[in-house]
């Protein structure tokens, strides 16, 4: 009683209160004030080294990311890993001058930091430090950069940790699912796919990290950007000098290989016994940022299955309650084809439930128009948040720089923003008949088949992964 | 050449100690601060350099406020808060009542019925649930599905999500500068009034997460089984999540009440921090936020964790990789100790400098990584300090274990050097300046500084406490805490093959 007495006064208040307040829909807003895109000034060194700097004085900081143009997609297949490993050792492997471990300490004594990093189509190498020590910490990422020494003693320890690292590889179920899929859509003869084992990890010698580096770390491969609290002329003049006396040459670098699609469509199943979830995920090879279609492919797989709208939430998550986490993404690459997914994970017993649901959503996209609203929705969200593209001079640079290193026009993001307005309901429908079809998905669950309430056999026939990790081989070189 | 280190060390600090100083004078300008007649306080910090705002919701409220076997209904509220008002999310909202108060009524029969335990009937069990999914399925009818969601998402808003800890409750996400009422009209509306439609779909939602979170992750089981052994009275004991057969049986009228106990004005304080005039704020915040009635604020949870009578061991087994913690109490975060226990936690485990990096991954690479952290799993009430190791291939989890004592017993034996001290302070300051620079950060952080300490200015003030913590004190506090008879030890262990197995069935 008391209950009801309680609800009945909230909603009173409620029918009073909506004389006050208007409804959401009632609202009008006024133009969003104009965005103000800095430019960052660009000019490249004698050396042949591309610099960018922003200026950003709202904090004492100043910030640095140089991007050099390799990857993980020039390791030799029979020592995969070479590039990441010698990136980590460009770091802790010290300088001629002095060792890994007095560098954290000097960087650590002025609370900066110099990384380095390798990915599939770019290495970088950050710097970070309040602007006070601004010119120590140049210095540093400059000789991290041009006079990496590579002691044998940090290659043995990053060598070991990557050896844990593998040993380690089966313990995350999600991300078992991610590197599967990835292998199964790329095949396993290029870094997009392969998995680094400790075979590879045996042969890699301090000789191969020296030649790795000089083939790729000079300065016409190098593009650098340099963000924070300086003024330009000093910070342009400061790096002319810093890097003047470094100019090794070497022939331009060649393109990345292509990807060449392996997609196999079917069910893999990867047994892990410690779970009460399967983590699965559909996908097929899908595109670039450069294809025609993509406005149109990047609306239609919001609809269904971005954010907490989306079809896929939607119908699994809040409709039949079967999933936490359940999306979808396009997932267009820059350079190469990226892999359209659809990701989630559910109680055992509701496996193939889930996944068939998952599939069921993405035949509705193909076989009818989406509705007005949803159109409207999903092109509303990408372009009242367009702004959010500019939002911190650091986002800025960033985009400039990726732009640039990809060969994508400066405009590229405005193309695209009047490309999403002109989607139509027939263009999501084309796109996804055209680009995604259910019948080449290739299908990877992560789980327990024991607790699995239907057979995965209900979807397709299924293939098993082998997990299992191949051992160090007999004979290697002695690892610490 | 142990002078220049030194020149080399003091310098920036000092230089980095002004530029803090500078930045608060900066932030007193760009901070406006107000309460309204209900309780709810108001942070706004200006900043205009984009034309975009993000908003918090900090709600003194977390898991510890859960009721004894409700756990979890902290959190399933916070998934409640997404699902409308009586005019957000429904197609009719009076018959959606009615068919949401028909479910309660025959949930109340399935209950008495399985409350009668081994004499329940399974034949009028199963009848009820019948009738129980045709109730829910007739209620669910008059949904608008996600409308709330879809409001904030289709004008733009960003990185939208919440999040539930053992303190604290927090509600986030970010507009275009121009749709500032908006957020004003959702926010309000939601604490204001909240539907908890689709509970039970949304109780499986919350199962699943914890299946994903905590069941289906070793390092999920462990530190659950970690809190659950450490603490025996206070309820940092429960994953902030719930355990499983409470997230299983609990109710739509307890969440509800759970709400109104809880979810009072005084509870809650908002920050907004962008491109936003505090002037607009505070008419907008008084017109949505001022309809919100005045409710006593509920006491803070009273029972105090006894003293720890002796060391304590948890173990999981799982077949992933090993995973090793040691924890020992500490006092909450209000303790005159707090600063020295974070100087403490950065010389041991900061970067590449600290000292369980240097010793266990560096030199003697016995662990692929390892390190401490100061405060597990709040703040709020007397916690853990706690060590983790990975142990490296080829490494032991006792051989690491016993390293991490070696180490615990050389900072209780020895003093911190003035050069390691003066670099953790740098670094203590630079990371303060690193954390200001986006807007959904300051929001987040001035109100939980706020209501922590009853100041965002605490944000830049525990510098000065962290500054005035010697060698002596780092050297006090770990002889005080760390001992012995108050750690727990947790551990994953890898179980024998074969024999074993069959043994233990």
């Amino acid at each position: 009683m008391m209950r009801r007495i309680l609800s009945l006064c909230a909603l009173l208040a409620s029918a009073v209160l909506a004389q006050t307040v208007p409804s959401y829909q009632q609202l009008t807003f006024p133009p969003l004030k104009q965005v103000k895109i800095p430019d960052p000034v660009s000019f490249t060194l004698k050396n042949g080294m591309r610099v960018l700097l922003l200026e950003d004085h709202e904090l004492p900081l100043i910030n640095g990311l140089a991007l050099i143009r390799t990857g993980n997609l020039f390791d030799p297949p029979d020592k995969r890993g070479l590039s990441s490993v010698m990136a980590d050792v460009l770091r802790s492997g010290g300088t001629s001058t002095k060792t890994g471990d007095q560098i954290d300490e000097e960087l650590e004594n002025i609370a900066a930091s110099v990384e380095s990093n390798m990915g599939e189509t770019s290495a970088s190498i950050t710097f970070n430090g309040l602007k006070e020590t601004a010119s120590t910490v140049l210095g540093i990422f400059k000789s991290v950069m041009t006079d990496p020494e590579f002691r044998q003693d940090k290659i043995d320890l990053t060598i070991a940790q990557s050896h844990s690292g593998i040993d380690r590889r089966n313990d995350d179920p999600q991300g078992i699912a991610e590197r599967e899929i990835s292998s199964i859509l790329y095949g396993r003869d290029n870094s997009y796919g392969w998995n680094i084992e400790h075979a590879d990890l045996a042969r890699i010698q301090r000789k191969d990290l020296q030649d790795f580096y000089h083939r790729y770390y000079f300065p016409a491969n190098i593009m650098l950007a340099v963000y924070g609290d300086f003024s330009t002329p000093e910070m342009k003049d400061q790096l002319e000098k810093l890097f003047a006396d470094w100019n090794p040459t070497q022939p331009p670098v060649p393109a990345f290989p292509p990807v060449t699609a392996k997609a196999a469509p079917g069910v893999f199943l990867a047994e892990k016994s410690d779970v009460t979830q399967t983590f699965f995920s559909l996908g097929l090879l899908g595109g670039t940022l450069r294809d025609p279609d993509y406005p149109a492919l990047e609306v239609a797989v919001h609809i269904l299955g971005s954010g907490f709208t989306s079809r896929l939430m939607s119908q699994i998550r809040t409709k039949m309650g079967l999933a936490y986490s359940i999306g979808a993404g396009w997932g267009a690459s820059y350079d190469h084809p990226g892999t359209f997914r659809i990701v989630g994970s559910t109680k055992s017993a509701s496996t193939a439930a889930a996944i068939q649901a998952a599939r069921a959503e993405l035949v509705k996209m193909r076989t009818a128009e989406v509705t007005d609203q949803e159109l409207k929705s999903a092109k509303d969200s990408v372009l009242n948040g367009f702004v959010f593209f500019f939002d911190s001079p650091a986002k800025t640079l960033s985009r400039v720089l990726t732009y640039q290193y990809f060969g994508y026009p400066k405009d590229f993001l405005f193309e695209y923003q009047k490309k999403v307005a002109a989607v139509t309901r027939a263009d999501v429908l084309r796109v996804m008949q055209q680009h995604i079809d259910p019948a080449r998905l290739s299908i990877v669950a992560v789980g327990n088949p024991k607790d699995f309430g239907k057979p995965l056999t209900e979807i397709g026939k299924v293939d098993k992964i082998d997990l299992s990790i191949p051992p160090m081989p007999a004979v290697t070189m002695p690892v610490k | 050449m142990k002078f220049r280190a030194l020149i080399f060390v003091l310098i920036p600090s000092l230089l980095a100690a002004q530029s803090v100083v500078e930045l608060q004078k900066s932030f007193e300008k760009k901070v406006t601060e107000f309460t309204l007649a209900n309780g709810l306080h108001f942070i706004v910090i200006e900043r205009h350099d984009a034309p975009v705002v993000s908003f918090h919701t900090y709600v003194n409220v977390g898991s510890v406020d859960d009721p004894s076997g409700e756990t979890g209904l902290a959190h399933m509220f916070e998934h409640m808060a997404f699902k409308g008002t009586p005019t957000i999310g429904t197609k009719n909202y009076p018959a959606e009542k009615a068919a949401m108060d028909a479910v309660e009524q025959v949930y109340d029969r399935l209950d008495a019925e399985r409350n009668k335990g081994p004499r329940a009937d399974a034949a009028k069990v199963a009848a009820i649930s019948n009738e129980l999914a045709a109730a829910m399925e007739k209620a669910d009818n008059f949904v608008e599905p996600d409308e709330y969601d879809r409001v904030v998402e289709s004008n733009g808003g960003q990185d939208m999500n919440a999040s539930t800890a053992e303190d604290s409750t927090n509600y986030f996400y970010s507009f275009p500068s121009n749709r500032i009422e908006l957020w004003f009209l959702l926010e309000s509306s939601r604490f204001m009034n909240p539907v908890f439609r689709e509970f039970y779909k949304e109780r499986d939602v919350v199962r699943e997460e914890r299946r994903m979170r905590v069941e289906s992750s070793s390092q999920g089981k462990l530190m659950e089984m970690l809190s659950a052994t450490a603490f025996a009275a206070h309820p940092y004991h429960n994953e902030p999540g719930g355990w499983a057969s409470d997230i299983e049986h609990f109710r739509r009228p307890a969440a509800e009440r759970f709400y109104r106990q809880h979810y009072v004005p005084a509870n809650i304080t908002l920050g907004i921090a962008g491109d936003v005039n505090p002037m607009e704020a505070r008419r907008l915040a008084e017109k949505y936020f001022g309809r919100l009635v005045s409710r006593p604020v509920p006491l803070q949870y009273r029972t105090v964790e006894p003293v720890q009578e002796g060391e304590k061991i948890a173990s999981v087994s799982s077949p992933s990789q090993p995973f090793v913690i040691l924890a020992y109490k500490r006092p909450d975060r209000h303790s005159p100790d707090s600063a020295a226990l974070a100087v403490l936690d950065a010389v041991l485990s900061d970067g590449r400098t600290g000292i369980i990096y240097k010793d266990m991954v560096r030199d003697k690479q016995m662990a692929l990584g390892a390190g401490s952290a100061a405060e597990f799993p709040g703040g709020k009430y007397p916690s853990l300090f706690l060590f983790y190791v990975a142990p490296s291939s080829g490494h032991t989890s006792e051989e690491n274990q016993k390293e991490l004592d070696r180490i615990i017993q050389h900072v209780k034996t020895t003093k911190v050097d003035d050069a390691t001290l003066q670099r953790v302070k740098t670094k203590l300051r630079a990371s303060l300046i690193r954390r200001l620079n986006s807007n959904s950060g300051l929001a987040s952080e001035l109100c939980s500084y706020y209501v922590a300490y009853g100041d965002w200015r605490t944000l830049f003030t525990e510098l000065d406490d962290y500054n005035k913590v010697t060698a002596d004190d780092v050297q006090r506090v770990a002889n005080t805490y760390l001992v012995k008879e108050h750690r727990t030890v947790a551990y994953t262990y890898v179980p024998e093959a074969g024999p074993a197995q069959e043994g233990a069935k």
